[in-house]
């Protein structure tokens, strides 16, 4: 019989009962080739590798990385939940020891879910990989995580969730912001004021193969990686970079994903999007399970691959030698935060970084403005306070005291509170005390 | 008058029930010692035995569970099989080759059963060619996604037997096709089965041949045969002769239809077969077994051969009794038989006839290898006997929850099965095998669950074997986009419309499933054909759906034509 070389788990949730429409890319076939070709290829048979039932996450869960307008429930379905639960799943077997390593194939995915969740965004409501692991840092202290999103769109809600943490590296790669959905993801997106640098993105022109790709991992990821020293790397593994997929423009393979997550060797890996669900899904799917459990992918092919699949342009191969020759000095050494009046980014006012966002929903048609403020602090990262309204929702507050906050930061957190309670005009309060574990909800 | 016979390890059980003023009753039961090299001569003593004092006239039905095929693949007593396989792309297929006539050739089918590439008619004649030359007389040839298109097999199957469709095989004794195992998706599982039936095909149908000829010496030729399945039920000689793999590891499925039979389980439950060396486990969920998800495990080897979910565990009458340092523990060792019927070392049954729970064999036997034993760990003999019954109930106990736990911690793929998610919570424990009764008590202090021995336990098996109905499953996939519905075991193909939904898959199932055993000359009643699963996605070309992706899956669920004691 077969052997894993390293013991994997995978978390299988299709969501077979729950789509965003009949014909939408994220409906209820999505896995199901997938799930026919693990099951033909035996792939639970082998030693080591084995399948585990999806954990359900709680309103808690969610409440730790989000403030969700007007509550969980109302932007959060049960399929949301039991997909967040899977990812948290995935990491337990890791965590505890039962597993090397962990794939989340669940869905819906999380990638584009923000700080602020008002509705669904690029089909996702809330993020999977920071409900996940927040879960991990509430149970198993603070953790130094690098998350690698290879999903084909930038990952921009998980970039907003860490925004401000040094404790978590996002290094997003995609197809370059100006030619797909959300339209962001540029390389001067740093992170914030005290978290320069953990925030990396690799924007990749349409038509990058599997060459383009690898050599993006080889002189950017794995150096930055390997200087980061994570406790726990994560792979939000979205596979729409395929040359089949329907809604992208790139040309990478099943080889191509299994080889870059053999070099990434993630702990933990949780799916994200994908839409060539009969022709890409289940090879790229098999190939990151082999992948992952240290096993022979060689054999996995796509029926219509092609050399002519994987082709690149020689312009694209020089604008990625490129990128390649400046995008580690972006982590090594970050440009300082220039907190001026007329930076785009943001400016420190009265002790606080302030920065102003508009938000569009695409899934839901909801527009959201908010203002996002973090405390200035030596000892700590500083309590924030976001206030936000929508088409949805009236004028909203959030804040949250870190898990490492000082004393001063979490008594402005609460004095914010108390008087926001008092007198502002507030529809929604969500506080959330991550030091002491304490969740206030206000106004429902 | 219905006959079963249990060819177990150590002895063959043969019953003889008799329906009397609206009774099932044993009309008569024997049991004799078993002949491993000839297990013919084994149950044609038991057949003998039995009908000694019943009229064989009066008989209709003979229900066999043998060994046979268990042990021709455990102890490698096989043939060689040509295998040849279309894998396409995925993992390596010679990772799992079951034997050296192992041919990998260029083919490709998809998981919707689209031909990607076609088998070439070159590779397929050389591989056919060598295993002739190596005198390889039969042949197991098995697709990747077969079960979606069975073509590549069908030309392997062709060229196998040198005939252009489905005319009878004239070059090759048999040949089985991966497709008619079954629905399930799993190509090295199909593989290993396709082999082990292949394998045992030459020995079994010589036994199944001198069944018949030993049935007409003892009058028995009118008599319909039937085999037992490892998931709990039965299927006709003359299918079983083309599906003899799934005549394995059907001693353990006898057991359990027994206790159906003589018992009205209708909750939640556990059964607990302990026997001489094991104790096996098995589930209930609502009153029927459960079965393993996929299929069982043979000689190192998982197979698609539905079998009913069973843990086996070293704790029986005959374990022996040990103390490690503190520790009195049980088995899993058999070391000869108990000091009551003669052994040295004291066992599990000597325990219990120490506590006053049983009186087996010599008990004074028993006390006195228990005092030796005890003594020689400076420990009374009573707190020897006491420790030990607590072990082996404990290791039981625990053994049980496990499963129970694992069978709750199986996967499920929509929120509706995993927030409503059905759990097994044991309500009930029926007991059966020689230390039953003695262990009723310790196992009830354990369990704390109401505990059940049936009477007629001994031969429970026997009666098992005689009364398990005839079952069968299909899987039928369908794809509106193609316009095909195919159910693979049956390997029927029909042309279906466009508008072709879960309503009619799930008749066409049905009807299906009850034609396919009449045609076997079984009678279904329409209601015993359930549903397992149904399901039907739409599948989508850009943003316009393009038809839908259909599986059923139907079963005549496991069980027993009578119950003991009424009709």
């Amino acid at each position: 019989m077969l052997k894993a070389d390293k013991s994997l788990g995978i978390i299988f949730f299709p969501a077979f009962d729950w789509a965003i429409s009949p014909t939408h890319p994220e409906r209820e076939e999505r896995l199901l080739y997938t799930q026919d070709q693990l099951r033909e290829e035996g792939i639970f048979d082998i030693e080591g590798i084995d399948e585990y039932k999806p954990s359900v996450a709680s309103v808690e869960d969610v409440e730790r990385v989000h403030f969700c307008f007007p509550d969980v429930p109302s932007v959060a379905t049960r399929s949301h939940m039991v997909s967040a639960g899977g990812a948290i799943r995935a990491a337990e077997l890791v965590m505890s020891g039962e597993k090397e390593r962990a794939f989340a194939m669940v869905r819906p995915p999380g990638h584009h879910a923000m700080k602020v969740v008002h509705g669904s965004r690029g089909f996702c409501n809330i993020n999977i990989e920071a409900v996940m692991l927040e879960h991990i840092r509430a149970r198993h202290g603070r953790k130094r995580v690098a998350i690698v999103d290879t999903d084909c769109h930038h990952g921009d809600g998980t970039q907003d969730v860490y925004w401000h943490d040094p404790d978590t590296l996002f290094i997003s790669m995609h197809q370059d912001g100006r030619t797909l959905y959300p339209g962001s993801g540029f390389p001067e997106e740093l992170g914030g004021p005290w978290a320069r640098g953990r925030n990396l993105n690799i924007p990749l022109p349409p038509g990058t193969s599997d060459e383009g790709f690898l050599a993006v991992m080889e002189r950017v990821v794995m150096p930055i990686l390997e200087d980061f020293g994570a406790d726990l790397v994560i792979n939000s593994a979205g596979q729409d970079n395929h040359f089949s997929d329907p809604i992208t423009n790139m040309n990478l393979s099943a080889q191509g994903y299994a080889r870059m997550n053999e070099m990434l060797a993630p702990d933990i890996a949780v799916l994200e999007g994908g839409y060539a669900i009969q022709g890409a899904l289940p090879y790229v799917n098999l190939g990151l399970c082999l992948a992952m459990s240290g096993m022979d992918y060689s054999g996995v092919r796509e029926p219509d691959f092609t050399p002519d699949s994987v082709h690149q342009e020689k312009r694209i191969t020089e604008y990625i030698d490129r990128l390649c020759d400046v995008m580690p000095e972006l982590y090594f050494n970050p440009p300082a935060f220039d907190g001026s009046e007329k930076a785009r980014e943001g400016v420190i006012s009265a002790g606080w970084f302030v920065r102003h966002k508009d938000i569009y929903y695409d899934v839901d048609n909801i527009s959201e403005a908010q203002t996002e403020m973090v405390r200035e602090c030596p000892d700590c990262r500083g309590t924030v306070r976001v206030e936000t309204r929508s088409t949805n929702n009236p004028l909203c507050l959030g804040v949250e005291v870190p898990a490492d906050a000082c004393d001063a930061c979490r008594d402005e957190g609460y004095r914010i509170l108390e008087e926001a309670q008092l007198k502002g005009g507030f529809r929604y309060i969500q506080f959330i005390n991550r030091r002491d574990d304490e969740v206030v909800r206000h106004g429902f | 008058m219905l006959l079963g016979i249990d060819v177990g390890g150590t002895h063959t059980d043969a019953v003889a029930l008799e329906e009397r003023g609206g009774c099932m009753e044993t009309a008569a039961s024997c049991k004799v010692p078993t002949d491993h090299d000839d297990l013919l001569g084994s149950v044609t003593a038991a057949l003998r035995e039995v009908l000694r004092d019943v009229d064989p006239a009066r008989a209709v039905a003979l229900n066999l569970s043998t060994t046979l095929s268990t042990n021709a693949i455990v102890e490698g007593k096989v043939e060689d099989v040509g295998v040849l396989v279309s894998a396409g792309p995925g993992i390596d297929p010679h990772l799992f080759m079951p034997c050296r006539h192992f041919y990998a050739l260029d083919g490709y089918v998809d998981h919707r059963g689209n031909e990607v590439r076609a088998l070439r008619g070159g590779q397929v004649r050389e591989a056919v060619e060598a295993c002739r030359k190596d005198g390889v007389r039969v042949f197991a040839a098995v697709g990747k996604f077969s079960t979606r298109h069975p073509r590549h097999e069908r030309v392997m199957r062709n060229a196998l037997c040198a005939v252009d469709g489905d005319e009878p095989c004239e070059a090759a004794d048999f040949v089985t096709m991966g497709h008619e195992l079954g629905g399930t998706l799993n190509f090295p599982r199909r593989v290993a089965t396709a082999y082990y039936n292949c394998a045992v095909w030459r020995v079994f149908n010589e036994f199944a041949e001198a069944v018949k000829r030993s049935l007409d010496d003892l009058g028995l030729g009118h008599v319909r045969v039937n085999v037992l399945k490892a998931d709990g039920g039965t299927m006709p000689l003359a299918e079983s002769r083309r599906m003899p793999v799934q005549s394995i590891f059907s001693g353990p499925a006898a057991s359990v239809m027994g206790i159906v039979a003589l018992c009205d389980i209708v909750h939640d439950s556990v059964i607990l077969d302990i026997g001489g060396t094991t104790t096996d486990i098995a589930v209930f969920a609502d009153g029927a077994p459960l079965v393993e998800r996929e299929g069982i495990d043979i000689g190192s080897l998982p197979t698609l051969v539905r079998a009913l979910k069973v843990r086996s565990i070293g704790m029986g009458g005959d374990s022996a009794i040990s103390v490690l340092a503190d520790e009195v523990r049980v088995g899993p060792n058999r070391l000869g038989p108990s000091a009551c019927h003669g052994g040295e070392r004291p066992t599990l049954t000597d325990a219990l006839n120490w506590v006053g729970e049983s009186e087996v064999g010599d008990v004074e036997a028993s006390r006195h290898a228990l005092r030796d034993y005890a003594a020689s760990h400076t420990m009374p003999a009573e707190v020897l006997a006491g420790r030990a019954v607590e072990y082996a109930s404990r290791t039981i106990h625990r053994e049980t929850r496990a499963l129970v736990d694992e069978i709750n911690a199986k996967p499920v793929y929509t929120i509706h099965e995993l927030l409503e998610g059905k759990q097994v919570v044991p309500r009930k424990i029926y007991l059966m095998g020689g230390p039953a009764e003695s262990m009723r008590g310790p196992l009830f202090e354990r369990f704390k669950l109401s505990v059940e021995v049936p009477s007629d336990y001994a031969v429970a098996n026997a009666i098992g074997a005689a009364l398990t109905r005839t079952t069968w499953d299909l899987e039928l996939f369908a794809d509106t986009e193609r316009n095909v519905m195919f159910i693979p075991s049956l390997s029927y193909r029909e042309n279906i419309p466009s508008n072709y939904g879960l309503e009619q898959a799930r008749r066409d199932a049905v009807n299906q499933l009850s034609m396919h055993l009449d045609a076997m000359g079984v009678k279904l009643d329409k209601d015993e054909a359930q549903i397992t699963h149904a399901s039907s996605f739409n599948m989508v070309k850009g943003f316009d759906m393009v038809g839908r992706n259909i599986r059923v899956r139907c079963q005549v669920r496991p069980g027993v034509t009578h119950r003991m004691g009424r009709v």
